[in-house]
């Protein structure tokens, strides 16, 4: 597997990309694009992982995708939250708050 | 986790594969695509922004194999790859397919069949309510060596009314005929007398009509009488008028009150009709109610009783019983066993044999295809040795060969389920009458559950060989020795101990078939004490028109006479029980002139026409037979046999002394002079010895129910159509019961045995013929292993004789260990067999000596083949030879 394998990374991209959806419904490489933009170049997402990702959160029941026609008329499959999913945001940016912030904290202590 | 989109997934995953990988591949197109155009957008060149953009994207590949790992089937389509693969495999080489196939058929098959009826009979629960709340009663006399007898109405009254863990009790009679008139013309039907609660008891329920009232047990009228679905049909048409309808019955008038539904059936008992016993309420003191025995007794136990929580109560009630009526019930015990294990406690041990003698021949299918797959997968040992070089995962490799034996098992196992299928029919339509004590032997839940389980286990053991051979491959290794030498070596230790075990396993099932084989040998040798040879045998039943003794005499001899005098009859007799037929009834006696508490108890008795003993060959040993004036008013005469001659006229001369059939002597004692010492007869079957009989004449003991014997000159059924003719014109109401020759009276009396016997033999032919084939194909692989070795042995000189006795001698080695162990657990496994022997002890020498030489040197041809060819082989080509 070439995606980056750490649960750590794996949970981010999973809440980053939860959080773009929750603007609204986009297909995959919409999501790379906002993330990209997000992120500002911070986090430097191979953009082949998504697709293992969005598998991961549509088995969760958290997404669901539908194929649709974008705006210059190409099909495309276009993810969406499902109300769980849209719960999910919440306690995982939560949890992930948590998660830096003891991290942070480790930083700021143990130097 | 979402379990039902997970579940969706892995359906379109798994049945619309291609349709899965298609919309992965536009989603990865669509998302370069879109890519490059960006790219393209901010100025960079076309051929420069399709790189960036993939190079941005990263693996396409992996990307797609983590989204296939991520559909969470890929063990399933692996599996499938891998059952498909094995099948085109098994395509390519139809000989060992057939062979494998057809070898699993025979033990899957086998084992199915046998199944159904270990299912039928010892684990399908009994077709009543609550059915482990039924237990039956029996009595005990360890004095008359009494064991589960017929009990005596007043005890079955006492253990009714005194037990308190009963719910309620019934009782039966074991059955008997009688001849039906609907208005038609007469027909023999059974019938069986129950006491009224009867039905309730087993809480079954008429379909038409009503069941008899606890009233009923005791004298009513007018009579009443339940008849079943089977006679409803056949004897009225199905016709729901019948209930309230009078019909004769023996001459009587009897009303139908129900008709029981077609599936009720008491242990595959076949009864026509049910009569509630309408006893005299008076019986009730009388001692003959404590002393004659023949009732069957079934309780229902109160709910959350245990049958040994009953039975210890019973037994107090017995103990004060004893005490209470010391002239009948001093040493009279009671059993009690739960209803199921009274039903098939004769016929397990020869259906676990039987289960056992599969399952061993199962085991030796096992090994024949295990050897198969093995010769299959070495000959495959540079392709799977090459794909762990390559890097295949090693457990993947095992999953393969696990994979493909259970795609051969289960080919295996849908032939055996067809085999299964029939030998399953086949075994319900053959099996001697009613030695398996159900209505129905057939393919349920359980047998097909039993099955699949069967198929899976087996597929796992045949394939654990070849699966462990791939797990522990070294793989440098095998490319290294070119694929012989060491896991060659390995592949003969696995061979070795197939032959080992299938030698092992065929010896235990020869030997058991060895057993029951001579064990029906020496019954089929037994002398019965008749000549059964050219006998018809028709029982007769008078109706109540035969309302005096003389009446009955008189249509008796008028029988008699008349059949004598058809052509082709040698002679005709009548006698109330047929020999094999049983014993009518058995009584204590007394010998005149011994101490008052000196008596004979058990002596069997029955009543017989003065031409009996002459019908049947049976010899005189002294005095004489009886004779025309020894009738009624005539002095009382009896006849003994030879048993009862030397167990109580040890070195005195029977012939004169006067015995009675009375325990307590009193002045109503009848006494009868011994005129004669007759052979001993086989009364109750070939199998069971002689007991100690008397012999009455028929002619001062008239009786409405008797037999009649006649001796044809030729085929005796030939002469059946007569015999009917001459009833039918003496009394035209009158229909005759069980026709048949005696020779097959004498072949039922130890049916069941012989069926056994058939079965066990089939599987141990069969087991035997597999392990031969088996040892063969070990030996010829060895050989063909050996070939290049023979060669160089036979260039430098070595002798045919001795490279075929190298090969030989291995073969040698391993069929000796078979056979010790094959002994040591045989001495083992017999001795569960001692219940099905006759006269011969489970470890019989002859067969411990027999069977092992046979399959030593059957075993031994089998190695020396492939011996004999591979000495055969020219030395050169066998040294070119890989």
């Amino acid at each position: 597997m070439a995606t980056p394998s750490s649960d750590v990374l794996r949970g981010t991209l999973d809440l980053l990309v939860l959080k773009t959806l929750t603007l609204e419904p986009m297909h995959g490489w919409g999501i790379a694009q906002r993330i990209e933009q997000f992120s500002r170049g911070v986090l430097d997402v191979n953009q082949g992982s998504l697709y293992p990702a969005l598998q991961r959160l549509e088995l969760k029941g958290w997404i669901t995708s539908e194929w649709r026609s974008t705006e210059h008329n190409r099909r495309a499959k276009y993810y969406r939250l499902t109300p769980q999913g849209r719960r999910a945001v919440g306690t995982e940016t939560e949890n992930w708050r948590r998660y830096v912030s003891a991290v942070d904290w480790i930083l700021e202590t143990v130097r | 986790m979402n379990v039902s989109k997970r579940l969706a997934l892995a359906w379109r995953a798994l049945f619309h594969r291609e349709e899965t990988e298609r919309d992965l591949d536009d989603e990865i197109r669509l998302h370069l695509e879109l890519e490059t155009e960006r790219l393209m957008r901010d100025g960079v060149p076309p051929e420069e922004a399709r790189r960036r953009a993939r190079v941005v994207f990263g693996g396409i590949e992996a990307v797609k194999e983590a989204h296939r790992d991520g559909r969470g089937v890929r063990w399933l389509q692996d599996a499938m790859a891998d059952a498909w693969f094995a099948l085109r495999t098994y395509r390519r080489n139809p000989i060992l397919t057939a062979t494998a196939i057809i070898t699993l058929m025979l033990g899957i098959g086998a084992n199915t069949a046998i199944f159904s009826a270990v299912n039928a009979v010892i684990l399908r629960p009994l077709p009543f309510p609550n059915p482990d709340r039924l237990v039956m009663i029996s009595e005990d006399n360890p004095e008359k060596e009494w064991r589960r007898q017929v009990a005596a109405p007043a005890n079955y009254l006492d253990w009714k009314e005194r037990v308190t863990a009963f719910q309620d009790v019934a009782a039966y009679t074991p059955g008997g005929g009688s001849t039906l008139d609907a208005g038609g013309h007469p027909m023999r039907v059974r019938v069986r007398a129950v006491t009224g609660n009867y039905f309730s008891v087993l809480q079954v329920y008429p379909k038409l009509g009503r069941v008899f009232t606890n009233a009923e047990t005791w004298s009513t009228a007018p009579p009443t009488m339940v008849i079943s679905d089977q006679l409803w049909r056949d004897a009225f048409g199905g016709d729901s008028g019948v209930i309230g309808r009078t019909v004769s019955m023996d001459g009587s008038r009897v009303q139908i009150v129900g008709v029981m539904p077609a599936r009720f059936s008491f242990a595959a008992d076949s009864v026509d009709v049910w009569q509630p016993m309408g006893w005299d309420p008076q019986n009730r003191s009388q001692v003959f109610f404590r002393r004659a025995h023949w009732l069957r007794v079934i309780a229902r136990l109160k709910p959350g009783l245990t049958p040994e929580a009953a039975d210890a109560e019973l037994q107090t009630v017995v103990r004060r019983l004893q005490s209470e009526y010391p002239e009948t019930n001093r040493v009279m015990g009671a059993d009690l066993v739960p209803l199921h294990e009274f039903l098939i406690g004769n016929v397990r041990p020869a259906l676990l044999l039987l289960q056992a003698a599969v399952t061993l021949l199962l085991l030796i299918a096992c090994a024949n295809v295990a050897n198969l797959l093995l010769v299959q997968a070495a000959g495959r040992e540079r392709e799977a040795s090459l794909r762990l070089t390559l890097g295949a995962d090693r457990w993947r490799l095992v999953r393969q060969a696990l994979t493909e034996s259970l795609v051969l098992a289960t080919l295996g196992g849908a032939a055996g389920l067809l085999l299964g299928w029939w030998g399953t029919r086949a075994l319900a339509a053959l099996q001697p009458a009613q030695m398996l004590p159900v209505t129905s032997v057939s393919m349920d839940w359980r047998v097909m559950a039993g099955l699949l389980v069967l198929t899976t286990a087996t597929g796992l053991l045949f394939g654990l060989a070849p699966a462990m051979w791939n797990a522990h491959r070294v793989p440098a290794e095998v490319l290294k020795e070119g694929g012989r030498g060491g896991t060659g070596r390995k592949l003969g230790r696995w061979g070795d101990g197939l032959v080992v075990g299938e030698v092992a396993v065929a010896l235990m099932l020869t030997v058991g078939a060895g057993l029951l084989l001579q064990s029906f040998w020496k019954l089929s040798r037994v002398n019965p004490g008749i000549d059964t040879r050219g006998v018809l045998v028709a029982g007769i039943r008078l109706s109540s028109a035969y309302d005096s003794s003389a009446r009955q005499l008189a249509f008796f001899d008028a029988v008699r006479e008349r059949v004598r005098a058809l052509p082709g009859v040698e002679d005709a007799a009548l006698a109330v029980v047929p020999p094999f037929g049983g014993v009518a009834f058995t009584s204590d006696f007394h010998i005149a002139g011994r101490p008052a508490n000196e008596y004979g108890s058990e002596v069997g008795r029955d009543f017989v026409s003065p031409e009996y003993f002459r019908t049947l060959h049976i010899p005189l040993r002294a005095g004489r037979f009886f004779t025309a004036p020894d009738r009624d008013g005539a002095l009382p005469v009896t006849i003994i046999n030879d048993a009862l001659a030397r167990k109580f006229f040890r070195g005195e001369d029977p012939i004169g002394q006067r015995l009675t059939f009375d325990r307590i002597l009193d002045s109503n004692s009848v006494w009868r002079t011994i005129v004669g010492v007759v052979g001993d007869v086989r009364q109750q079957g070939l199998a069971i010895e002689p007991l100690i009989e008397a012999y009455e004449p028929a002619a001062q003991n008239p009786n409405v129910y008797m037999t009649l014997l006649a001796r044809s000159q030729g085929d005796a059924i030939a002469i059946a159509p007569a015999i009917r003719r001459v009833v039918s014109d003496l009394d035209p109401t009158l229909a005759l019961a069980q026709v048949g020759p005696l020779e097959r009276l004498q072949a039922r009396s130890v049916a069941s045995q012989r069926f056994i016997m058939y079965l066990l033999l089939v599987f141990a032919v069969t087991g035997f013929v597999l392990a031969v084939v088996g040892v063969y194909g070990v030996m010829a692989q060895l050989g063909r292993r050996r070939t290049q070795e023979m060669g160089i042995r036979m260039a430098l000189g070595a002798r045919t004789s001795q490279v075929q006795w190298l090969v030989v001698r291995h073969g040698l080695r391993l069929v000796t260990v078979g056979l010790v162990l094959g002994l040591v657990g045989a001495s083992g496994a017999t001795r569960a067999m001692r219940d099905l022997l006759y006269d011969v002890t489970p470890g019989d020498p002859v067969t411990f000596l027999t069977v092992p030489v046979l399959i030593a040197l059957t075993a031994l041809a089998a190695s020396w083949l492939p011996a004999a060819k591979v000495s055969r082989a020219d030395p050169a080509g066998a040294l070119r030879a890989e």
